[in-house]
C-alpha cells in the first residue's frame, strides 16, 4: 500500500525528503509558508532527480512519475488525511511547538507526526500535543537523496506502534534506519564530536598541523576527509552551533565544551568552503 | 645533520637493503627485534617479516647480550603494562650498541618520560602504536628534545622501507589519532551504556552518517578495549580533565575483551 506522506517546510531538508518519499511510491503534500518557497522546493527536486536520470539511477518515465506524485499545499488543513506528516521547517523550538499544536489539532488520529530536528528534544516538541504517543523523530541527513541513514528518535512517549510504523516507513523509502532514545545529538552528532573537539585541542597544543591532522586521520585512520577540512564543507558556524547544542543540553559537561578556536573562526567570518576561508583558503 | 661528535652516531641499520623490497633476499646480517603487547608485536611482526626483514623473537630480549650486535633496530611495543615496558627498554638500552636506534610506542606515555629511564635517551624515538593502525598508509612518529636527527633517519628509512608515510607530531602521549579514534570510542561507549543505542545501531550510523571506515564500536573490537582504556587513562592521567575520563563499561570490555551483547 502507498502511504500519503505529508511534509512541512519546503527547505533542504524537506524538499529531499519530498524526492526520495516520491520517488519510492510515496504520494507527498509539500506544504510550506509561501507556495514561491514550494515551487523553488520542487524545482530543486527535478533539477536532483534529472541527476539521477543522468547518472541512470532510474528511468525518465520515473522521475516523471516521483514528480507528479508530489502536491503543493498551503493550507495545513489539506494534510489531515496524511498517514506520517514530517515537519522540517527552520530550527526553532518555539515555531516547531506552535506547528505540532496546530497538526495535532489537524490530523487524523493514526497520523504519525515526526520532527526532523536535529538539536531538540523529541519530547519536548511533544510535550504540547495532546497525543504525543504518536511524535517521533525521523532524523534525515543532508543531502537527504544521498545519505541513507534515519536515525529514528523514541521520545518519552512515543509508543511502540509509533516506532514500527516509522522504520516501515524509512524501508519504504529506501533508507537504513537506527533506533535511538531521545537524547541531545542522537547517535551522529554525539559520537561525532570528539572527532572535532580533539582535533582542535591538539591544534591548539601544537601537536600537529590543521594540514597534518587531517593526513593523519585520512591516511593512518582510514577516513574520507579529515576534521578540519570536514569542518569547512559543513560550515565551521554550523558545525559550532551543533556543538554548543550539543554542551548546552548536556548541561556544560565538559565532554562536550567547545573550543574558542571555532567561536574566533566563526566571529571572524572564517566559516569556510562557503566563505572561501575557513581552516584551509578556497 | 652533522652528528655531534660527543654523542655517538646511529647506524642506518633497519633499512639497508639496497634491494627491491619484492625480491625474497632478506637482510642476513641485520636483524630486527620487537617486544610489547602480544597484538602489537604480532601486527609489526607480520608487516616487517612481509617486507623481508630478519625478525628476532622477542623472547631474545631475554638473552640479548649474545645477540645485541646483530640488532640493528629494536621496537617496544607496549601500551598495557609500563613496567614492563620500563624494564624492556632498560634491557634494550644496556645490551645493544650505543649505535642502535630504538624505536618505542608512545601512545600511554611520553617519549620524554620513557628516555628518563634510560640512558643513552638520544637513540629512541616515539611512534603512534595501536593495534589495526599499521594496516594504513602512514605511521605518527614523535621524537623527543633528545632524540638524535640519526635516529630519526633511520626511523624514516625504516618505515619508507614498509611502504609508509610518515608524520612528525609532537610527544605528547596519546599522540593524533590514538587519540581522536579512542575519544570517539569513548564517546560510543557512554552513548550505549545510557541505552541511547544499541551497539550495531551506533556503528551503523557512524558509517552511513558521516562516512566514518568503522563504527567506533567494532573498531574498539578491532584495536582492544584495554588498548582504548589504557590510551584514554593515560591522557586523563596527563590532562587531569573530566573529558577523558573512561567510560565504565570501557573498563569492563577492557577486562572482558569481547562486546557481550552486540
Ligand atoms: N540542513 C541540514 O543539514 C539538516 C540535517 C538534518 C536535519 N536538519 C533539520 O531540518 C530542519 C530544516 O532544516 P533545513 O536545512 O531544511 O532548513 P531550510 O531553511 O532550508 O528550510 C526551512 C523551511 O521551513 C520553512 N518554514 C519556516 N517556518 C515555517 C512554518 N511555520 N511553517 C511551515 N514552514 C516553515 C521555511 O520557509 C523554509 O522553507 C531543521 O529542523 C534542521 O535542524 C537539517
Amino acid at each position: 500500500m502507498s502511504l500519503h506522506i505529508g511534509i512541512v517546510g519546503a527547505g533542504t531538508m524537506g524538499a529531499g525528503i519530498a524526492h526520495v518519499a516520491a520517488l519510492h511510491q510515496c504520494t507527498v503534500s509539500l506544504y510550506d509558508i509561501h507556495d514561491d518557497i514550494i515551487r523553488r522546493g520542487i524545482e530543486r527536486i527535478t533539477a536532483d532527480l534529472k541527476k539521477g536520470v543522468e547518472k541512470q539511477k532510474f528511468s525518465e518515465e520515473e522521475m516523471t512519475a516521483a514528480l507528479k506524485r508530489i502536491r503543493p499545499r498551503t493550507s495545513l488543513a489539506d494534510l489531515d488525511t496524511c498517514d506520517i506528516i514530517i515537519e522540517a521547517v527552520i530550527e526553532d523550538l518555539l515555531v516547531k511547538k506552535d506547528l505540532f499544536k496546530k497538526l495535532d489539532a489537524i490530523a487524523h488520529h493514526t497520523t504519525i507526526l515526526a520532527t526532523n530536528t536535529s538539536s531538540f528534544s523529541v519530547t519536548s516538541i511533544a510535550s504540547v500535543t495532546k497525543k504525543p504517543h504518536r511524535i517521533v523523530g525521523l532524523h534525515f541527513f543532508n543531502p537527504v537523496h544521498l545519505m541513507n541513514l534515519v536515525e529514528v528518535v523514541r521520545g518519552e512517549h512515543t509508543s511502540e506502534e509509533t516506532i514500527a510504523r516509522a522504520l516501515e516507513f524509512c524501508q519504504q523509502i529506501g533508507k537504513t534506519s537506527v533506533k535511538v532514545n531521545d537524547s541531545p545529538g542522537f547517535i551522529v552528532n554525539r559520537v561525532a564530536r570528539p572527532f572535532y573537539g580533539e582535533a582542535l585541542r591538539l591544534l591548539d597544543e601544537g601537536v600537529a598541523s590543521v594540514e597534518e591532522i587531517d593526513r593523519i586521520v585520512r591516511s593512518e585512520g582510514g577516513f574520507k576527509m579529515g576534521p578540519f577540512e570536514l569542518m569547512d564543507l559543513i560550515g565551521v558556524d554550523v558545525n559550532f552551533a551543533v556543538t554548543q547544542s550539543v554542551y548546552d543540553q548536556f548541561f556544560h559537561d565538559l565532554r562536550y565544551r567547545p573550543h574558542p578556536i571555532q567561536k574566533q573562526m566563526v566571529e571572524s567570518g572564517k566559516l569556510g568552503r562557503k566563505t572561501k576561508k575557513g581552516f584551509y583558503n578556497y | 645533520m652533522k652528528a655531534n661528535p660527543s654523542r655517538p652516531k646511529i647506524q642506518q641499520g633497519g633499512s639497508s637493503t639496497k634491494k627491491k623490497t619484492g625480491t625474497r633476499q632478506q637482510n642476513v646480517e641485520s636483524s630486527i627485534l620487537v617486544v610489547g603487547d602480544d597484538s602489537l608485536v604480532a601486527e609489526y611482526s607480520a608487516v616487517i617479516s612481509a617486507h623481508h626483514f630478519q625478525l628476532l623473537s622477542p623472547e631474545k630480549i631475554k638473552s640479548l647480550k649474545a645477540f645485541a650486535k646483530k640488532v640493528s633496530l629494536a621496537i617496544e611495543l607496549s601500551n598495557l603494562n609500563l613496567e614492563q615496558k620500563k624494564k624492556n627498554l632498560i634491557l634494550l638500552d644496556a645490551a645493544l650498541p650505543a649505535t642502535t636506534a630504538i624505536l618505542s610506542s608512545s601512545v600511554t606515555v611520553s617519549v620524554l618520560e620513557q628516555t628518563e629511564w634510560i640512558t643513552l635517551k638520544h637513540r629512541l624515538a616515539g611512534i603512534a602504536a595501536l593495534p589495526s593502525l599499521l594496516q594504513n598508509s602512514l605511521v605518527e612518529v614523535a621524537p623527543s628534545v633528545h632524540t638524535l636527527e640519526a635516529t630519526m633517519e633511520v626511523v624514516k628509512k625504516f618505515f619508507a622501507s614498509l611502504g609508509k608515510e610518515i608524520a612528525i607530531v609532537q610527544d605528547r602521549a596519546g599522540l593524533v589519532l590514538p587519540r581522536i579514534l579512542c575519544q570517539i570510542i569513548n564517546e560510543a561507549m557512554f552513548a550505549v551504556q545510557t541505552s541511547v543505542a544499541s551497539p550495531g545501531d551506533i556503528d551503523t550510523a557512524m558509517k552511513l552518517g558521516t562516512n566514518y571506515p568503522l563504527g567506533p564500536i567494532e573498531w574498539g573490537e578491532k584495536i582492544g578495549f584495554d588498548q582504548v582504556h589504557a590510551t584514554l587513562d593515560a591522557l586523563f592521567n596527563d590532562m587531569h580533565e573530566e573529558r577523558y575520563r573512561a567510560c565504565p563499561l570501557l573498563k569492563q570490555l577492557a577486562v572482558t575483551g569481547k562486546f557481550w551483547s552486540k
